[in-house]
């Protein structure tokens, strides 16, 4: 029943592209093909994805008190550029955690996560049509609104088994992008600074820097290549510290992104971890990323 | 417009998506004390009898023990070395302080806890007796002093003529006891296993007579100690012989 969800939430940008009838890229004056986030804000324009996310983690020692995590996530999303300046995207996450303890007792949880809301407003470009240069600055807040799993006594659950922090977490940055058809840069920094949240967890400060350049030979298809560091401050549970998170991690990147039909996206990436140095006894895995991106 | 619509009702369903967890029990053991019933006379294997006063355990930490494992040894020996704190919780030991008074004991068992192992193999049970805590099950006026020592024996030998030599024996450290199974236990795949830990404290003035008693007081807490030790057995229980 829920591998409909995801299905269904795939298929439905296909849906509503069935009446398209202009080309989003073409209508910016440029025709990098760009994904939720990185595109180049123009009036009134709007685009809606959906993206499904897979990752691996392991937090704790092996034997001991390790959980193994595996978790799916499904997004969709929706961006509305209200100005040439200005883009508001709002993305809410379903979420699928699969968790794992040394003595193979389960936890199979499906909930929504924590919806996000970010705004984007270009402070400066080289020029106003099809600009070269843009520099922007980003905004937002994820909201609370995953469920706070319990157990039979009504305790909640570790935050490792929630969909998400289920704290409001203030986001703020900076982004620049260049365009030089075919190529394309996009750098990125931003930083979330979680609040008190779910079983009076308080998630660390976390810093996200992405740099990724794309070449695109041709109009309907492009590669990219990057990397993505984060860092992250330690957490704490009923104030006292984690150790099994802070540090920092930095993903090598690879991704394609596709135009099969004039308004309609499909991109995929894959991350795989390339420096790990995370507190404690914590390890990330592989990353993988696919969806849809439908301008209207 | 309609497209726009289609995208927003996709966003109000996401936010509407009902929640679920399954969660599901892995390997699990739990773990009783079983102590002997205490008979009206214990009687020694040299003839003696035995009027306790004092038989009293506190123990701290029960911890299942791996059977030897080649690999497993060669790979922490090798692997990079982690500090760990002073660790009495973990899936494979049990910190819940308990102290035992066997002079009252009618055999029923105590359950100490339950242990949630990774798979593998088992041989046997560590027992660590240590002075209880202020939490300790089973702490009461009459066993405060066991807030002080792990082990605490008193009473007298009565030898055939009705002539009684009183003793004494504590122990203020830690007591380390490890004991095997009687057959390995072999945890593979989520379920529910029953480890009972044995003790025999009649069998804890066997090889003490009167000569030792005269001749050195810390002989014969020596010899306690050591018949404290192997009066531990940890045994393999069927579901249905469970407490």
């Amino acid at each position: 029943m829920k591998g409909w969800w995801i299905v269904g939430a795939l298929c439905a940008p296909l849906w509503v592209a069935a009446e398209a009838s202009a080309c989003g890229t073409c209508a910016v004056g440029d025709p990098t093909l760009t994904i939720v986030g990185m595109e180049q804000p123009r009036a009134n324009r709007v685009r809606t994805s959906a993206t499904v996310r897979h990752r691996n983690d392991r937090i704790g020692e092996p034997q001991v008190d390790e959980l193994r995590l595996s978790e799916q996530r499904m997004e969709l999303a929706g961006a509305y550029s209200p100005t040439d300046r200005v883009t508001f995207s709002l993305m809410m996450p379903l979420v699928h955690r699969l968790v794992t303890a040394v003595n193979l007792a389960e936890a199979d949880i499906w909930a929504p996560g924590d919806l996000e809301l970010r705004i984007r407003g270009v402070i400066w470009r080289d020029r106003e049509f099809a600009p070269r240069h843009l520099v922007g600055l980003i905004g937002g807040l994820e909201f609370p609104t995953s469920s706070v799993e319990t157990d039979t006594e009504g305790v909640p659950l570790p935050l490792e088994f929630q969909a998400g922090t289920g704290s409001w977490d203030p986001i703020a940055g900076a982004s620049y992008t260049m365009f030089a058809d075919p190529w394309s840069v996009y750098v990125s920094s931003v930083g979330i600074f979680p609040t008190k949240g779910t079983a009076d967890t308080r998630v660390g400060i976390s810093f996200r820097q992405t740099a990724m350049g794309q070449f695109q030979p041709w109009k309907f298809l492009a590669f990219q290549l990057g990397a993505e560091l984060r860092i992250d401050r330690p957490g704490y549970v009923g104030g006292v510290r984690d150790p099994n998170t802070g540090g920092h991690i930095t993903y090598g990147t690879v991704g394609i992104v596709g135009l099969p039909h004039a308004k309609v996206l499909i991109h995929a990436t894959a991350a795989i971890p390339m420096i790990q140095r995370l507190d404690g006894s914590h390890e990330e895995g592989f990353a993988f990323t696919a969806g849809l991106i439908y301008d209207i | 417009m309609t497209s726009r619509l289609l995208a927003t009702a996709a966003l109000l369903c996401a936010l509407l998506l009902p929640h679920c967890v399954r969660v599901t029990d892995g390997i699990e053991v739990d773990v009783a004390y079983q102590p002997e019933a205490t008979p009206a006379q214990i009687q020694t294997d040299m003839g003696y009898r035995v009027r306790l006063s004092q038989a009293m355990l506190a123990l701290g930490q029960v911890e299942l023990r791996r059977c030897d494992n080649f690999v497993l040894d060669l790979w922490r020996l090798v692997a990079p070395g982690r500090a760990r704190a002073h660790e009495f919780e973990t899936p494979t030991s049990l910190g819940v302080p308990v102290v035992i008074d066997l002079v009252e004991s009618a055999g029923t068992p105590m359950y100490a806890g339950t242990l949630r192992p990774p798979p593998g193999t088992y041989c046997g049970i560590r027992v660590v007796g240590m002075p209880a805590d202020q939490d300790a099950e089973g702490l009461s006026d009459e066993t405060m002093e066991m807030m002080e020592r792990s082990v605490l024996v008193s009473g007298a030998l009565e030898d055939g003529d009705g002539l009684e030599t009183a003793f004494r024996a504590e122990l203020r450290q830690i007591l380390d006891v490890e004991t095997p199974f009687d057959r390995p236990l072999v945890l593979g795949r989520p379920g529910l296993e029953h480890v009972a830990i044995e003790i025999d404290h009649r069998r804890w003035f066997d090889g003490i007579d009167l000569a030792l008693l005269r001749k050195s007081e810390s002989a014969v807490q020596h010899r306690i100690i050591e018949n404290i030790r192997s009066s531990f057995r940890a045994v393999l229980s069927a579901e249905e012989d469970w407490l």
